[in-house]
């Protein structure tokens, strides 16, 4: 336990002028709300407090000469000073000032953070996972997401967004603090497959069957695109890997036109045996002399 | 905390017209409750930094308004050095 006089730093002789003056001097330095964020000085300031009390009262600075009190016979020191309940977060606090810096708020680098500054910090944004369908996706489409809160939000799709695009909505994210602007929803489209369309870039793929017939002579067909059916001709002797191209028929661009469908064509036998073209293909010379697999030779 | 007036004047051993000269100074900024003054453990805490300063330090009244309104900026500062510094580390 240190010495009264020696925290301080006066001598035993002192006057109690001079221990008021040196407690003074001591106590500007270190009185922790004018020393906010130093523990040292909060620490240092209870010592001097404490010797302050005993020194400062006559009966109980002849008291601890005499050795009848020692160093902590003092009355209990304070626990919290002002600064602690200043440190806290307190949005109700009325002694809240910020004057100390209102001419830095137009340099380059803080603007930005002093802008959002305490009081008004932008909202976080929020993230959503919108699943869509093909066609949907093609056409374009508003979808209502309905929200964890029980809110709604309508997310406008334009005509052909990919998969795993995501929507920015501006200020459809969680609520800013205070003049805070809201953040955004950002919302991540899944374009969920098609039963039988595909597509590449803004194009789409089609694996269309034909009869046989169809494939042999040619035919004029209906071919579903995303907008609906065309009329498609298939040319006199097709075959199955065949690509026809329907202009137009595919996404729309981000820059105006369309993508094309590409539609493949499988030439499909019929699914119960037919006799006369069993009788027709055990006949036919032509097709005995084809082989298909002629450049399949390992 | 919530303290009532009278509570305030025992616990921060002030007299009214003490405390009501500090309020008219803004040295304490009291809020109300359904018409009744009403203080805080923060009120308390800033009440007895005055009497430190007063009593102890030496400060006289137009010193007191100076050193408060200082210590409320020095606060303000810190909260954004506080604010700058988490900000900085998030996007770090």
């Amino acid at each position: 336990m240190k010495d009264l006089y020696e925290t301080l730093g006066v001598e035993r002789s002192a006057t109690s002028d001079a221990i008021q003056k040196a407690y003074r001097r001591l106590a500007k330095k270190l009185h922790p709300d004018l020393n906010p964020g130093n523990k040292d000085s909060e620490e240092r300031f209870k010592e001097i407090s404490v010797a302050y009390s005993l020194l400062s009262d006559a009966d109980k600075r002849a008291r601890y000469d005499r050795g009848e009190i020692d160093a902590t016979g003092a009355e209990k020191p304070r626990q919290r000073f002002y600064k602690d309940f200043a440190a806290e977060a307190a949005t109700d606090q009325p002694y809240q000032n910020y004057s100390g810096f209102t001419d830095f708020a137009d340099h380059d680098i803080l603007s930005e953070l002093f802008r959002r500054g305490v009081n008004n910090a932008r909202g976080p944004d929020v993230h959503y996972h919108l699943p869509i369908e093909f066609l949907e996706a093609i056409t374009g489409e508003t979808k209502r997401l309905t929200l964890p809160d029980g809110g709604t939000l309508d997310v406008t799709i334009p005509a052909g967004i990919q998969d795993g695009q995501v929507l920015r909505l501006r200020g459809k994210g969680r609520p800013g603090v205070g003049e805070g602007e809201a953040g955004d929803a950002l919302v991540e489209i899944a374009v969920k497959p098609h039963r039988f369309f595909t597509r590449e870039g803004n194009d789409i793929y089609l694996d269309l069957p034909v009869t046989l017939s169809e494939a042999i002579i040619g035919a004029r067909i209906n071919v579903p695109t995303p907008t609906g059916s065309v009329m498609m001709t298939v040319p006199k002797g097709s075959n199955t890997g065949t690509v026809l191209r329907l202009r137009g028929k595919g996404v729309p661009r981000r820059n105006g036109g369309h993508g094309d469908e590409l539609v493949k064509l499988k030439v499909m036998l019929p699914e119960q045996p037919d006799a006369e073209l069993e009788a027709f293909a055990a006949g036919w010379q032509g097709g005995k002399a084809y082989d298909p697999r002629r450049d399949m030779q390992p | 905390m919530i303290i009532s007036k009278q509570e305030f004047l025992v616990r921060a051993q002030l007299d009214h017209e003490t405390l009501e000269a500090w309020i008219e100074e803004e040295w304490l900024i009291p809020s109300e409750t359904a018409g009744e003054m009403t203080l805080s453990d923060a009120d308390l805490a800033r009440a007895q930094l005055i009497r430190d300063l007063k009593e102890d330090l030496g400060v006289n009244d137009e010193g007191v308004g100076v050193i408060l309104h200082l210590v409320d900026q020095v606060h303000g500062l810190r909260r954004v050095m506080t604010e700058l510094l988490r900000s900085v580390r998030n996007r770090a």
